[in-house]
């Protein structure tokens, strides 16, 4: 059987860099990048080796159609994946009408909704709304016995109701399939920093076999808990970005100097992906096709990359041949690189030995920080909209590049015909996708 | 002796959650069989005027809540009391 062709007609985008997809597009190819300290009192529970992060800018949730209610019911991780998804629909020229006032829930004009389906990627779900749910829980027999209530931990006022429905990582899915009305296949994908990128791979192959027509997909994290735990965590693997003389060039990937990842607040992506056929009958735009998927596994360590990338290569392999294409077609990656010492070493190698110095090389990540299972969304919209423009943001702060490779020094017009967008994460995760351009 | 500042910021806090006009609000109008709250909604309009008034209910009052006048009752005396705001 022939297999159906895959656009991407609609994006939404929420992170560091901005609340839109233009926001971000904007600063990524102005070099606007988002860079802080993190937030003083973390510094009560830790003396963390980074002290750096990228923020989310303020967002205003009732102008993105989030009143105070669900402000109350939903960890932020959700509300950032209900904003993208209005942007990405809206984007793609589908009209909307209301479903349920109370619910505040929406019908798509567009195909019917059992042939519509929801594929989401998250790392770690709405753990932040329980960090505080617990805090408040653990907390609990205290409030009344301490005569200075300033010397317990700022925490929720209230064990929230809704405390599993936020916490839970498949809600990011659930509640786009809820607001929009959309009973097809309704999955999420908790693969770490690889997840928004299988969420859309997924989504792919989903249209392309046919059990669903149109699909929301993309990828959403928020990692901001009261107290920096999560942070620590990944600072304690020692994997963060160390501030050193000038936050601002400390998040250099694929540099000499680098140190680690700037660890970010949070985002999210949205695309919407479509028949190929039925997205042209309706005039939709398409930002890019989808052409080719593809995954493997290291089997090797939770934590660490299998140092031969193998695997990997064996991955960005396949996803090229799925599309149909040779290495020698790809002219654009947009890579996973995370400025750790060892993801660059290994991620250039792989690029190197499979492309050679052909493709411009360029890392999303430099400018929005890394966005964990929120990434492989941002990326692949990043990805369809630089094939859309023919145009590339820089490796932001790479002076010394580790490995003589086609990086992108500055932003500015390139061609892209044929893009690779590339994810891999703890646990030994790796994916991969694959688009072209449409005309 | 009940605030109308109070009694609004009740009502508004019951439109907010129910999504019902608030022209439409009395004060013995039961929540769920006249405004059509389930029990999700009834412990969301809990949280939300906890949230309102910067307090906490307990569950044994929020159960004893049957109509609007008993919230707005509720509320007015818990303010008075001071432990709401």
């Amino acid at each position: 059987m022939n297999r159906r062709r895959v656009v991407v007609t609609g994006i939404g985008m929420i992170s560091p860099l901005g609340t839109s997809a233009l926001e971000c597009w904007s600063a990524l190819m102005a070099g606007r990048h988002a860079v802080a300290s993190v937030p003083s009192e973390w510094r009560r529970y830790a003396e963390t080796a980074s002290t750096i992060w990228a923020p989310l800018p303020p967002i205003d949730w009732p102008a993105m159609g989030i009143g105070r209610i669900e402000q109350m019911q939903l960890d932020t991780s959700g509300m950032l994946t209900i904003a993208a998804s209005s942007e990405a629909i809206r984007d793609a020229g589908i009209g909307t009408a209301p479903a349920d006032a109370k619910k505040n829930t929406f019908r798509l004009e567009g195909p019917p909704p059992e042939r519509c389906g929801v594929f989401m990627g998250t790392g770690v779900g709405g753990i932040t709304s329980f960090v505080g749910n617990l805090a408040n829980h653990v907390m609990s027999p205290l409030i009344g016995d301490v005569s200075d209530p300033a010397v317990l931990p700022p925490m929720p006022p209230r064990f929230n109701p809704y405390a599993v429905p936020s916490m839970m990582p498949n809600a990011v899915s659930a509640l786009l399939g809820i607001r929009w009305s959309l009973y097809g296949p309704n999955l999420t994908f908790s693969q770490a920093c690889a997840a928004g990128t299988v969420a859309v791979g997924h989504a792919f192959r989903a249209i392309a076999a046919g059990s669903v027509d149109m699909a929301l997909c993309g990828g959403a994290e928020y990692l901001r808990d009261p107290y920096g735990g999560i942070f620590r965590g990944f600072d304690i693997a020692r994997t963060l970005a160390a501030e050193g003389s000038d936050a601002q060039r400390a998040n250099r990937p694929f540099d000499r100097d680098r140190t680690g990842f700037l660890f970010a607040e949070g985002g999210a992506s949205v695309l919407v992906c479509e028949e190929a056929e039925a997205a042209r009958r309706r005039g939709a735009r398409a930002y890019a096709e989808i052409v080719g998927y593809a995954e493997t596994f290291d089997g090797y360590s939770i934590m660490s990359m299998e140092p031969s990338g193998t695997r990997i290569a064996d991955m960005v392999t396949a996803a090229v041949q799925d599309a149909g294409c040779v290495p020698g077609d790809i002219d654009y990656v947009n890579a996973h690189g995370t400025g750790t010492a060892v993801n660059d070493e290994i991620e250039s190698s792989v690029i190197e030995r499979l492309f050679g110095a052909t493709p411009l090389v360029t890392a999303t990540k430099s400018l929005t920080g890394h966005c964990i299972g929120a990434s492989g969304g941002i990326e692949a919209a990043v990805t369809a909209l630089s094939i859309a423009h023919q145009a590339t943001h820089a490796c932001h702060n790479l002076e010394h590049p580790i490995r003589d490779l086609r990086f992108a020094r500055e932003a500015g017009p390139c061609q892209i015909d044929t893009a690779v967008t590339q994810s891999f994460a703890f646990g030994g995760h790796n994916a991969a996708v694959v688009m072209k351009r449409t005309d | 002796m009940q605030d109308e500042g109070i009694r609004e910021r009740v009502e508004n806090t019951i439109v907010d959650v129910l999504k019902v006009d608030s022209t439409d609000l009395g004060g013995d109008q039961r929540i769920r069989e006249d405004l059509g709250a389930d029990s999700l909604d009834s412990v969301t309009l809990v949280m939300a005027l906890e949230d309102e008034f910067g307090g906490s209910i307990n569950d044994n009052d929020a159960k004893s809540l049957a109509t609007v006048g008993d919230v707005i009752a509720y509320i007015s005396r818990r303010v008075e009391e001071k432990a709401l705001a």
